[in-house]
């Protein structure tokens, strides 16, 4: 596994929970601090500082070192590696889903005598070549 | 059936298709039917380069071809299990990604095919990974989607 692969796996990780999913949506809108943080849940600032220091483990979340509220600030760039995973995963399937579809259609299409009436698949013809 | 698998179906993508279960399952399984739709938009599958050994243990190998410039992209799993005409799961040694299909008879000459992919990556193996993203975590990558430039 290489060290792409362990961040990734990390950053999943901490996605994993619902509270800290929230954080992230939050810190898209832009930074805050721990209070504006946990203000929205019913936790105490250590329950929120836990879920930020997790965040903060995958590189998720920086906080600035500067006064004592160190806003909380959203990496997009580690997001954007774990959203585009599950994006392209979606993206895959959806387009597999509309050419197998249209493959379904043409099998459908297909001239075949024993295609009507029979629920199991049967033999089938192929149609030549054309599928988009 | 559901508990011959993991219950860790972290992303899902369904679809209904008009035709009856047993021909969507052949066309999960048989590589004459993979390569007129294994490939996304614009990448094609050579019926030549789909291995499938249809059987738990026998490899599900296919190598994707860019229809622009030629790249390709192998793919390697390994089939966990087989149900005619109901379910197949394989696994991705390489990245431990298992993937389960399942094939719903909606009666009509309808089914619905359902796509798990669970271990994905590695962190969904936890049990917190599980409950946290069981329903919502392609919802949030929308909703991030959606928020777009603000970040």
């Amino acid at each position: 596994m290489t060290v792409a692969d362990d961040r990734l796996d990390a950053t999943f990780t901490a996605l994993a929970d619902p509270t800290r999913r929230a954080i992230v949506a939050r810190l898209a809108r832009g930074d805050a601090t721990v209070n504006e943080l946990a203000a929205p849940f019913d936790m105490t600032l250590p329950g929120i500082s836990k879920h930020l220091k997790v965040l903060e483990r995958c590189g998720l979340i920086s906080r600035t070192r500067r006064a004592q509220f160190r806003p909380c600030h959203l990496e997009g760039d580690v997001l954007d590696t774990a959203l585009s995973w599950i994006e392209e995963n979606r993206r895959v399937w959806k387009e597999r889903f509309d050419k197998l579809d249209e493959h379904l259609r043409d099998l459908r299409r297909a001239p075949s005598p024993r295609r009507k009436g029979s629920n199991q698949a049967g033999r089938f013809t192929r149609k030549g070549g054309a599928d988009g | 059936m559901a508990d011959r698998t993991p219950d860790t179906g972290e992303l899902t993508y369904t679809r209904v298709f008009d035709a009856p279960r047993a021909l969507v399952f052949r066309c999960m399984l048989e590589p004459e039917h993979l390569t007129h739709f294994w490939g996304p938009a614009g990448v094609s599958t050579p019926l030549e380069t789909i291995k499938v050994d249809a059987r738990p243990g026998g490899v599900f190998e296919t190598v994707m071809v860019n229809d622009s410039d030629g790249s390709r992209y192998p793919t390697r799993a390994v089939y966990v299990e087989i149900v005619a005409p109901e379910r197949i799961v394989w696994t991705e040694p390489d990245s431990g990604v298992t993937t389960t299909s399942t094939f719903r008879d909606l009666g009509g000459e309808r089914t619905e095919l359902q796509i798990r992919q669970a271990n994905a990556p590695a962190g969904y193996r936890s049990p917190e990974a599980r409950a946290g993203f069981a329903t919502s975590l392609d919802r949030f990558a929308a909703y991030l989607e959606k928020l777009g430039g603000s970040r």
